[in-house]
């Protein structure tokens, strides 16, 4: 007999579900022409995982608040009743609807149907597109399971395959040699974030292994459900500088993932790959996950002080930093990806000046707006084929809907007044304001902060001048641009009414519930009213500005050599990091491995013939076989032995004389 | 000691004689087609895993149970030569699996072949080795019983005879096995003569009282010649060079099997030194403290440097040996900890190592028998050429890398997780693993873009395959196709549902321990 029933016991569809499409896709994608290669599957299980994906949203939104887990001890270690760990520990995996993770399902199966529906058209003249939309499946299925994760464990499971996915889609054009490295590139950077982050997590658990309850704690893979308030700082007791070394290592984990400083050179690279992925991926879900990580361990580890100032810090610093680089930048998508870095950086910012839920409803509604930002310039890239914006111009005219998606976009990242991003840009700004008096040491970071809204309003609106207004194309070789058809201008208008709305969405309560302790809506005093204020002109100053610059088909060129010259070129090198990275990371590595085997190549060989010439004898009647090299390789077990003689007979004893060990 | 109870006890080891021996005899009397011997070595040794699993205590297989439950994990009875661990008897399982997944597939070589017996022969009588090592409870007869592995496999390598490059390999596996073997015995002899005894566990607990000095001379020597069998750098040189010139079977079993005899070894001869660490006064304590800190430095340079030279490797086979060695250190990393857990989890790590390598090592055969290059680049496009052996060899490499729903996954997790729980300067050592393990998904990546992302080469696609008569399924040959299979589904089931058997393996290493103390 069958009863009603929540959809929250079946959670583990979302991850699921995607799977099973990546699979069939996969297997079968070459055999369906006429899908689209598969295509249209994935579309349908997206749009499959949507529905089950907002309705478990809705629920928990009516549930107010509740907890709804899943668990399932997948292998265990028994333990022998004494010892650090009485009972072993396990690896726990399980699905976990809690109001962050519902707020998160919102965002990752909406964007992600809309993005598959949008690359239909998008990416359809190329080839290939099996293996796009199985991996693109993969993603939202891994996606899904990270957001549903029930423990830290589990959470760096899935942390591993989004990062893996992202590798593969950012080389999708693999041809490309620049694609195959920014791969590499965005592989390499988020690895550095990936290692400390587990790092982070080997220190809880060998902080926590031994201190009672808590040992029952890490044994399990560190469950979230141990409640929505931060654990550990209860149990910080004497721990709190190796508590403050692993919130470190997490904020590097996040780092790496959110592309914040110093860990942001991958995310202007990753552009390389389709648009699609840029806009789900780099915009929208992964790049946030870094913030949902510090969200959640800020909500169930908790921070010390002293890591609140970092990542503060990093927020801060970081959304300055990447607006400058997308002042200059001439190409449409990476000016959106330096805007994801900035905007990131508020997130990051936010959670913590111990925002974690306002950070998170700037991640809801900025993961609308630049999935849209994203696809509009998708929409003008498929039309005009150049990514330059040099070249374009005049599109407003030809191309109505995508002028007005990007429009949409641009006042809803600029922060106008009533578009989403207003509303959770203002809470941002209001509650980092409201710690300065307790924390005068964050009044740099807030400034910045402040001074990036005047940024970002400038550089969206350049690009979106440069590339709309205008009577024509500065370029005549470019094809004449026209709207594509309705699977790539649906999601257009779907998300540009989720960027106008999606930001008022909190003030109705039940979807309020889905941000708990937030404070949102916000409430507004005098301050924070004249703080809105001052962003708002601010915001309307970087228009204007941009307006005046590059408005109606004017280019603003400066002299080559004015002022501006040298900060346009540092600009443009993005500081230098980038080289700075490669030089001292892919050559510094496989510069090691050469070494090493240069030694055992050649050194070896040369030593040979200094033994040859001590064993002739022997060396002689060996001839036949061309193995001098066996010498050598005696030499070393000769040499390895007489090392570990000098070890157990000196070098140990006398460390144990002096009680080195 | 008589017979009647020697037979059921060592009943496994007397199978697998019988059947090498009845090979050896039916090569004389006139059997030529490899199907035979085949056949009877894998009828061979699945009766010995059989019997092993009996001895285990496998529920519903008592009536074949030769070693009585008391036997099993009993109370060490002094003077003995040999005694039954629950570990060492899941050893036995493992080296039996290693060696059936290479008996299979040594089917698909070419059916009447000089020396088809022989290295049939020769496979079981390693296999006998290994068995019997596990078993050992007396320095003597453990390095007996690792010569008998040893000089099977210096024969093994070189069986066919006309390829130089095996009887080169042969011959220097020989004189540095010689070398290593030589120094092996002279460490025992020197720990005799420091304690007037040969029983492991009495010289375990003895050392350092005593003539401290000697004895840690002996531990020394003892090192060496293990190392080598661990490939353990710095003694690891020649393993690059043999698996690269043994036949690709043979190169299968030395990193998969042969390699892993080496390891109990180190299990059985530092296991109760280890465990006495810091039990004991502080200086005898912290004079233990130095094997353990020696076994963890040969941990560290073997992974380290494996995975660095690995980076650069243009040939497979070479590529994969040098992964080899590095795999070799996280083994290493687990004993010398010592502890239940982490013991566990290097036991695992060997489980995973025996299917993850015998199986890459293997499609390499199949590879190579396919007609298709050494080198990596030689693998452009596999994956669309040989979408079903490419699917199996990306498996084994993600198995290696660590990566979940493998077992390779479950074994490093336990593994790393069991040295940050030891605490203390162990927590270290698992992040060296750790960023070990990140260094070596570079090269194992770059396997994997060359096989689905690279272009076929176009002439090479057409290249017919070396061997003059057609294999079956697809050109691969049935048994090596059958093992291949074989492995790639221990390797997910092991993956996706861990628990019976690292459940038992943790409750055998507890025994282990507990045993020794």
């Amino acid at each position: 007999m069958w009863q009603a029933t929540y959809l929250f016991d079946w959670a583990f569809l979302l991850p699921l579900l995607p799977a099973l499409s990546f699979v069939i896709v996969g297997l079968l994608g070459p055999r369906l022409k006429r899908l689209e290669h598969g295509g249209w599957v994935a579309v349908g299980f997206g749009f499959a995982t949507m529905v089950i994906g907002v309705w478990i949203a809705v629920e928990e939104m009516l549930s107010s608040g509740g907890y709804t887990d899943q668990q399932y001890t997948w292998f265990s270690i028994p333990g022998n009743g004494t010892g650090t760990f009485p009972n072993g520990f396990s690896l726990v995996v399980g699905t976990l609807v809690d109001p962050i993770s519902a707020l998160m399902l919102i965002v990752v199966t909406v964007v992600g149907f809309l993005v598959l529906l949008y690359s239909i058209g998008y990416m359809h003249h190329d080839g290939g597109l099996p293996r796009y939309y199985a991996e693109l499946s993969l993603f939202l299925a891994a996606m899904n399971g990270l957001v549903l994760s029930d423990n830290l464990l589990e959470f760096f499971l899935f942390w591993e395959l989004v990062g893996v996915c992202s590798y593969f889609l950012i080389g999708f054009y693999y041809e490309k040699p620049s694609a195959a490295s920014a791969a590499k590139e965005a592989f390499l950077v988020t690895r550095v974030g990936d290692i400390l982050f587990l790092l982070g997590i080997f220190v809880y658990f060998a902080t926590y292994a031994t201190s009672g309850s808590a040992g029952g704690w890490a044994a399990n893979g560190f469950p979230f459900v141990q409640g929505n308030q931060p654990f550990l700082a209860g149990a910080m007791g004497g721990h709190s500088t190796t508590l403050t070394i692993a919130g470190l290592l997490i904020l590097g984990g996040a780092a790496g993932k959110s592309a914040q400083f110093p860990l942001h050179v991958w995310l202007p690279d990753a552009m390389e790959g389709p648009t699609t992925v840029s806009a789900l991926i780099h915009a929208a879900t992964m790049v946030a996950a870094g913030v949902y990580l510090l969200a959640v361990a800020s909500l169930f580890l908790g921070f010390t002080p002293a890591d609140q100032l970092a990542i503060v810090a990093i927020g801060g610093f970081t959304s300055f930093f990447a607006a400058t680089m997308a002042l200059v930048n001439t190409d449409i998508k990476r000016v959106i990806a330096y805007s994801t870095i900035s905007q990131l950086g508020y997130m990051v910012l936010a959670v913590g000046a111990g925002f974690a839920m306002v950070g998170l409803y700037h991640l809801f509604t900025h993961a609308f707006f630049k999935a849209l930002l994203f696809l509009a310039a998708g929409s003008v890239i498929h039309a005009v084929g150049t990514q330059d914006l040099f070249k374009m111009g005049g599109l407003g005219k030809s191309m109505r809907i995508t002028g007005f998606a990007f429009l949409v976009g641009g006042l809803s990242l600029s922060g106008i007044v009533p578009f989403a991003g207003f509303w959770s840009k203002d809470d941002l700004l209001a509650s980092v304001y409201g710690t300065l008096a307790t924390h005068p040491v964050y009044w740099p970071f807030f400034l910045m902060a402040l001074a990036t809204v005047f940024l970002t309003a400038y550089y969206i609106f350049r690009a979106f001048f440069l590339a709309f207004s205008g009577p024509a194309s500065r370029d005549p070789t470019l094809p004449t641009a026209h709207e594509a058809s309705w699977v790539m201008t649906g999601p257009l208008l779907a998300l540009s009414g989720l960027a106008m709305g999606a930001g008022l969405l909190p003030f109705i309560p039940a979807f309020a519930s889905l941000l708990p302790g937030a404070g949102i809506p916000p409430h507004y005093g005098l301050s924070e009213l004249a703080l809105s204020g001052i962003s708002l002109g601010l915001a309307a100053g970087g228009i204007g500005l941009a307006y005046s610059l590059w408005g109606n088909g004017k280019v603003y060129t400066a002299a080559p050599n004015s002022a501006l010259g040298p900060v346009r070129a540092l600009l443009l090198r993005r500081y230098y990091f980038k080289d700075a990275y490669d030089a001292i990371g892919l050559r510094g590595l496989y510069g090691l491995s050469r070494a090493a085997d240069f030694v055992e190549r050649y050194m070896i060989d040369g030593t040979v013939h200094g033994l040859e010439r001590a064993f002739g004898g022997l060396s002689n009647r060996l001839r036949h076989i061309e193995s001098g090299v066996v010498l050598d390789y005696a030499a070393f077990l000769v040499s390895g032995l007489l090392f570990l003689l000098l070890f157990l007979l000196v070098i140990a004893p006398w460390l144990v004389s002096t009680g080195g060990i | 000691m008589d017979l009647g109870t020697l037979i059921p006890q060592f009943l496994p080891e007397f199978v697998l004689l019988g059947a090498g021996l009845l090979i050896l005899l039916g090569e004389r009397v006139g059997l030529e087609r490899r199907e035979y011997f085949g056949a009877l070595s894998l009828a061979g040794m699945l009766l010995a895993f059989l019997l092993v699993a009996a001895d285990l205590g496998t529920p519903g297989m008592g009536g074949l149970r030769g070693v009585s439950a008391g036997q099993v994990d009993g109370a060490a009875i002094p003077g003995a030569l040999y005694g039954f661990s629950s570990l060492g008897l899941w050893f036995q399982e493992f080296f039996l699996l290693a060696a059936g997944l290479v008996a299979l597939a040594f089917l698909s070589r070419p059916s009447v072949e000089r020396g088809a017996a022989v290295s049939y022969a020769l496979l079981i009588f390693a296999t006998l080795g290994m068995l019997l090592v596990t078993l050992a409870a007396d320095l003597v007869y453990l390095l007996l019983a690792l010569e008998i592995t040893a000089i099977s496999s210096y024969l093994l390598v070189g069986y066919t005879r006309r390829d130089p490059r095996g009887l080169e390999a042969a011959m220097k596996f020989y004189i540095i096995g010689a070398l290593s073997a030589a120094l092996s015995f002279f460490g025992a002899s020197l720990l005799f003569g420091a304690y007037g005894t040969t029983s492991l566990s009495v010289i375990g607990h003895s050392w350092p009282s005593g003539s401290g000095g000697l004895a840690s001379a002996g531990y020394a020597f003892l090192l060496v010649g293990l190392g080598f069998e661990v490939t353990a750098v710095p003694f690891h040189m020649w393993a690059v060079d043999v698996y690269d010139g043994a036949p690709d079977e043979v190169s299968a079993f030395l990193a998969g099997g042969t390699k892993k005899v080496g390891l109990f070894a180190f299990v059985l001869l530092f296991t109760v030194p280890l465990l006495l660490v810091g039990s004991l006064s502080s200086a005898t304590g912290s004079a233990r403290e130095s094997i353990q800190l020696s076994l963890v430095v040969l941990a560290l340079l073997t992974m380290t440097l494996g995975n660095l030279l690995a980076l650069l490797q243009p040939e497979m086979k070479r590529l994969l040996a040098y992964s080899s060695i590095s795999q070799a250190g996280y083994m290493l990393l687990g004993i010398a900890v010592g502890t239940a857990p982490a013991l566990t989890g290097a036991s695992l790590q060997i489980l995973a190592h025996v299917l993850l390598k015998t199986g890459a090592f293997l499609v390499v055969a199949a590879v190579s028998a396919l007609g298709i290059g050494p080198l990596v680049a030689d693998w452009r496009g596999l994956g669309v050429r040989r979408p079903y052996l490419s699917a199996a060899f990306a498996l084994f490499l993600l198995g290696l890398a660590g990566i979940p729903l493998t077992v390779g996954f479950v074994s490093k997790f336990v593994l790393f997780s069991a040295l940050v729980q030891a605490e203390g300067w162990f927590l270290w050592l698992a992040v060296a693993g750790l960023l070990n393990s990140a260094l070596s998904v570079f090269y194992y990546a770059r396997i994997l873009k060359t096989m689905y992302v690279d272009k076929s080469p176009t002439a090479e696609e057409t290249a017919p395959a070396r061997s003059g008569e057609p294999l079956g399924a697809d050109g691969l040959g049935w048994g090596r196709a059958g093992a291949i299979a074989l492995a790639a589904v221990a390797v997910v089931a092991l993956g996706v549902y861990p628990q019976p058997v690292l459940g038992a393996l943790g409750t055998a290493a507890q025994h282990f321990l507990s045993l020794g103390l």
